[in-house]
């Protein structure tokens, strides 16, 4: 692929690096002098020195029709503006900013970049995704680490919501040993169906512990 | 939602002289800057409204009636700032009146199939110089 870089610091030369691996046709606009020649000098490869907002750069610098631009730099603004130059004026197929701006995300895309990045929105996603972690409340180590007491959140979409114990292929060494179902508590037995909202307590060894949370939390 | 606003971003010699012009033809104008010292270029029958603000956030853009806007003339310092905010007025809130002071007469073809209307400094004075040179041949 014809990959256009503009931008940018350390995100830019680790980007350099990884695409030089895949053997990509990588063109690269710097407007830091100091930098453009660290990036030059780290990966041997020619970086240009200009201003990727300007057309006649992006014209010098041959990123007529490449399949991707990526627009790296510390202003939104300036990203935005060379992704609809590429867009409008170098056919260039796929456009990607990177934003400080959360709020941008949705912004540039109603504008027309393709894909918009935002360190800060990511993170929030992430940090939503940890949360799912809180499910698994407590472990509690028993007798020098040689078994862990984990209880584990069971959400609807969960594989094994709705099916029988012994139906299940649980992984080794498990013991589901009882069963939070809101106002009851169950000791459950084969026939036992596992419902949505059910909190389990499994009794396993510290090494098994990931394996099981993966097993249980595996969606449909 | 009645369209009756004007609105200036970036209060320069320009901005706070169109502003100021406007508001005295009786236009309801609001002046947008991002630094609030900016606003001593107005006059004193200027009338209208006064936002300090960076203009690229699209709060301080609604705060500012945005979306009553029937016209809307851009004039910050930043060419690249200026046909970001017009892209906005244009695409996603309909202005239907948009002016944009442009240094770098390059950044026009991203105006290409909007109704924004590009002022270039550099054309007026190129112009300007041409008729002057002219008028000085003729005497």
């Amino acid at each position: 692929m014809k990959i256009v870089i503009t931008g940018g610091k350390h995100e830019a030369d680790y980007i350099v690096s990884k695409l030089k691996k895949e053997h990509h046709q990588l063109i690269i606009i710097n407007q830091d002098i100091d930098f453009a020649e660290y990036i030059s000098a780290n990966n041997d490869i020619g970086v240009f020195p200009g201003d990727p907002t300007k057309a006649y750069v992006l014209s010098d610098a041959e990123a007529h029709n490449a399949d991707v631009l990526l627009a790296l730099s510390d202003s939104d603004t300036d990203n935005y503006i060379t992704c609809i130059t590429a867009k409008k004026l170098f056919n260039i197929k796929r456009t990607v900013a990177k934003v400080k701006n959360p709020k941008n995300v949705e912004l540039f895309k109603r504008l027309g970049v393709d894909s918009v990045i935002s360190s800060t929105y990511l993170l929030a996603q992430t940090i939503l995704n940890e949360s799912s972690v809180e499910n698994i409340i407590k472990t509690l180590s028993i007798e020098d680490e040689k078994i862990v007491m984990i209880e584990i959140g069971v959400e609807p979409e969960h594989n094994i919501v709705n099916k029988r114990l012994m139906d299940i292929k649980f992984p080794s060494n498990i013991n589901i040993s009882c069963i939070f179902r809101d106002p009851h508590v169950i000791i459950p037995k084969g026939d036992t169906l596992i419902k949505a909202d059910d909190k389990l307590i499994i009794v396993t060894t510290p090494n098994d512990q990931e394996e099981i949370v993966e097993f249980v939390q595996k969606r449909k | 939602m009645k369209r009756n606003k004007f609105i200036v971003i970036g209060s320069g010699r320009l901005g706070s002289n169109i502003a100021t012009s406007m508001s005295e033809l009786g236009e309801d104008v609001i002046i947008i800057d991002a630094v609030d010292d900016s606003f001593r270029k107005l006059q004193e029958s200027f009338s209208g409204y006064q936002v300090v603000g960076d203009a690229t956030d699209l709060t301080i853009l609604e705060n500012s009636y945005i979306k009553q806007a029937k016209t809307v003339v851009i004039t910050t310092d930043s060419d690249n700032v200026n046909i970001y905010l017009a892209h906005i007025c244009f695409y996603v809130y309909n202005v239907p009146k948009i002016f944009v002071r442009l240094s770098d007469t390059d950044k026009g073809k991203l105006l290409e199939g909007t109704m924004i209307k590009a002022i270039y400094p550099f054309n007026l004075s190129y112009s300007e110089f041409m008729d002057l040179n002219d008028e000085e041949a003729a005497e």
